[in-house]
C-alpha cells in the first residue's frame, strides 16, 4: 500500500471542529510551531485509533495530564469533584474516536474504525509505521498534538 | 500591522448590544475574546488601527455594521432555517406559481443577502424533489460581501454546519464528500447563480422574481433604508410572486404608501407579502384545486 | 418523552443528557446496543434512540436493524449520533431504518434543530 496521507489542513480542520464543538470556543487551540520531538513522558495521556480497509491507519493524541483532566471536566460537566483515571480515558477516547472517525471520511474508503484505546503515557508506535501528519498545539498553554501513521 | 491587544470594555458592551438588538444572539462578558478575534480580520481589511477603531467604524458604517454580524454569528446559520417559509413554499407558494405558469415552465427565484448560500440552496434542494420533468428554475443569490458569494459558488461547507438542520437524507442526495467538508453536486449548484448586490444600492437589471426572499437583512438598516427597499424591491416581484421577510421583520411599521403597495396574506405560519392589486392573480386560486405537494420537512 | 442514550462514553453520553434534558426528556442510558436491547425488552419504551454506531458488544448499526426488525418499536425514532461520517454508511444506516444523523463533533443547536425535523421538539424552542 502507498503511503496515502491526508492533507494537514483536513486534519488541523477536524482537531479544531472537535475542539470548538465540545469545548467551546473562548479559549482557542493555537497551532505551536516550536515543538519538537517527543511529548514528556511523564505527566501525559494518549489514545488512539486504528483505520482498517480502504485506507489503513492509525490517528494518535497526546496531551498533557492538565489539559486531559481540564477537557475531561469540561466534557463532563464537572466543577471540583475528584476525577478518576475511567473519567479521563473514558474522554479522551472520546476525542480520538471523533477526530478518527472524521480522518477516515477523508480517505479512501469504506473501512472500519476500532473503538480507542487509551494509556496513561506516551504513545509508542511499532517500527514499521510512518508518521503521515501531525499536528501540534496548545490550548489554555497546554500541549496536544495529533499524529497519523500509516504501516510502510 | 499588529493590532491592540485587548478590546475596551465599553467596545465589547457596544457590538454585544448591537448583537443582541438585531439577531437575539447574546455575547457574555466573557466572550470578549471571541469577538476580538472574529473583528479582527475585518478591522484590518477596513484599515482600522484598532478592533475600538473598527467597533467605532460599525457604529455608523451599514455595510461594516453587517459584515460584523455576519462574523459573530457565523455558523448560527442553518439548512431551512426556521423550517416554516419553506414549508410554505412547497404546501402552498410552489403549487399556486405553478399554477400560473404552465406554458413558461420556469421558476424563478431571489435570495437577497444569501450569506453563505444556505437559504438559496435549501430552495434549490424543495425545487429538485418537487419541480416535474420538463421544469426548470433559477436561483439569484446576491450579498454584499464578495467573500460570502465565492462560498455560495463553491457550496462547501464544514461538518460542523452540515449537522444543522440539514435532514440526512438531503444530505447523502445533495452533497458529497470533499476533504474535511462537504461539497454541493454540480446539478444544484447549476440551479443557483451569484451576484454582488448592495440592498442599499440600485436594482437595475436584476430582473423578477416569482419569490424574493429577504429574510433577517432589514434589520441592518436603518428605518427609511428598509421602508426605501421595500419600495425599490415592489417591481422585482411579479404580480402573482411573494416576498417573505424575517418572522421578526413582518411586523415592521410601514408608511402608508408602503401598506398599499403590498398586501399581506397569511400562508400557515407564515405571513408573506405580494404585490397588491395585482389582476392576473386568483384570488383563492389555490386551495380549491392545487392538489397540496407534501411538504418535505415534516420529519414524518 | 423519553430519550435513550446509547454510546460507550460516559462522557458523550453526559453531554447528551444535557441537551436532551434541556429540551424536556426523560433520559436512560446504555453502554452498547446490546444493553439499550435489553432496557426495551424489560419495559423501558422511549420515544427517541441516539445511538452511536462504534460500539463494543453490539454495534449501533446492529441495534438499529433490531429494532426495526420488531414491529413493537415501530413508533421509535432512531437518531444515529456518531462520528462515523462516510458518505456510504450514512446512506446504510438509513436504509436500514435510522430516521436521522447528526455527525460528531456537533453543537448542541444541531441536535435541537435534529429533532425539530423529526416534530419531537416544539419548533419554538429555539425562538
Amino acid at each position: 500500500m502507498t503511503a496515502l496521507a491526508p492533507e494537514l489542513s483536513d486534519v488541523h480542520a477536524v482537531v479544531e471542529q472537535v475542539w470548538s464543538s465540545f469545548l467551546g470556543d473562548e479559549e482557542p487551540l493555537l497551532p505551536r510551531y516550536d515543538a519538537s520531538g517527543p511529548l514528556p513522558a511523564d505527566d501525559v495521556w494518549s489514545a488512539a485509533v486504528s483505520i482498517h480497509g480502504g485506507w489503513a491507519g492509525t490517528v494518535t493524541i497526546e496531551l498533557s495530564a492538565t489539559l486531559a483532566q481540564n477537557l475531561t471536566r469540561l466534557m463532563l460537566a464537572m466543577d471540583d469533584e475528584p476525577l478518576d483515571d475511567a473519567d479521563v480515558a473514558d474522554a479522551v477516547g472520546e476525542l480520538v474516536n471523533m477526530v478518527g472517525g472524521n480522518i477516515k471520511s477523508l480517505m479512501p474508503g469504506p473501512s472500519t474504525l476500532t473503538l480507542p484505546y487509551v494509556a496513561a503515557g506516551r504513545a509508542a508506535h511499532a517500527s514499521d509505521t510512518t508518521e503521515v501528519a501531525r499536528l501540534d498545539a496548545a490550548w489554555v498553554g497546554e500541549p496536544v498534538r495529533v499524529s497519523v501513521h500509516t504501516t510502510s | 500591522m499588529r493590532l491592540g491587544v485587548t478590546m475596551a470594555p465599553a467596545s465589547f458592551q457596544q457590538i454585544a448590544a448591537l448583537v443582541l438588538r438585531e439577531t437575539s444572539i447574546i455575547y457574555e462578558p466573557r466572550k470578549e475574546y471571541l469577538v476580538e478575534a472574529r473583528l479582527h480580520p475585518l478591522a484590518v481589511q477596513a484599515g482600522c488601527s484598532s478592533v475600538d477603531q473598527y467597533v467605532a467604524l460599525v457604529g455608523v458604517d451599514a455595510q461594516e455594521r453587517r459584515k460584523a454580524i455576519d462574523a459573530l454569528t457565523i455558523n448560527e446559520t442553518s439548512w431551512f432555517r426556521d423550517n416554516a417559509p419553506y414549508q410554505a413554499f412547497t404546501e402552498t407558494m410552489l403549487p399556486a406559481l405553478m399554477a400560473g405558469r404552465t406554458e413558461r415552465r420556469h421558476i424563478s427565484i431571489w435570495s437577497a443577502a444569501c450569506s453563505s448560500g444556505q437559504e438559496a440552496y435549501s430552495i434549490a434542494m424543495l425545487l429538485d424533489q418537487h419541480l416535474p420533468a420538463g421544469w426548470t428554475a433559477d436561483i439569484l443569490a446576491t450579498d454584499v460581501s464578495t467573500a460570502m458569494l465565492a462560498r455560495v459558488e463553491a457550496g462547501r461547507y464544514s461538518q460542523v454546519e452540515m449537522n444543522r438542520g440539514l435532514p440526512a437524507t438531503s444530505l447523502v442526495k445533495y452533497f458529497t464528500r470533499a476533504g474535511s467538508e462537504w461539497q454541493v453536486v454540480p446539478a444544484l449548484r447549476d440551479m443557483v447563480r451569484t451576484r454582488h448586490l448592495n440592498l442599499a444600492d440600485s436594482y437595475i437589471g436584476i430582473g423578477t422574481f416569482d419569490l424574493v426572499l429577504l429574510r433577517n437583512v432589514l434589520i441592518y438598516f436603518d428605518q427609511p433604508t428598509r421602508h426605501d427597499i421595500l419600495r425599490r424591491i415592489h417591481p422585482h416581484v411579479a404580480g402573482d410572486g411573494y416576498l417573505l421577510l424575517g418572522s421578526s421583520e413582518t411586523t415592521l411599521d410601514m408608511p402608508a404608501d408602503l401598506t398599499a403597495l403590498w398586501d399581506r396574506e397569511q400562508l400557515g405560519r407564515v405571513q408573506a407579502h405580494r404585490p397588491a392589486g395585482a389582476t392576473n392573480r386568483p384570488v383563492h386560486g389555490l386551495s380549491a384545486t392545487a392538489s397540496p405537494i407534501s411538504a418535505a420537512l415534516t420529519g414524518a | 418523552m423519553r430519550a435513550l442514550i446509547i454510546d460507550d462514553s460516559r462522557a458523550m453520553r453526559s453531554i447528551l443528557r444535557r441537551i436532551v434534558s434541556g429540551l424536556s426528556f426523560e433520559t436512560a442510558e446504555a453502554g452498547h446496543g446490546q444493553e439499550a436491547l435489553d432496557q426495551m425488552e424489560a419495559g423501558l419504551d422511549p420515544d427517541l434512540c441516539l445511538i452511536d454506531w462504534n460500539m463494543p458488544v453490539m454495534d449501533g448499526y446492529t441495534f438499529v436493524t433490531r429494532v426495526r426488525a420488531n414491529p413493537a418499536w415501530r413508533n421509535v425514532t432512531l437518531m444515529m449520533v456518531t462520528t462515523e461520517s462516510e458518505q456510504g454508511q450514512i446512506v446504510r444506516a438509513l436504509a436500514a431504518g435510522a430516521h436521522e444523523y447528526v455527525i460528531k463533533p456537533f453543537t448542541p443547536d444541531a441536535i435541537v434543530e435534529k429533532l425539530q425535523l423529526l416534530g419531537l421538539v416544539d419548533k419554538g424552542v429555539l425562538a
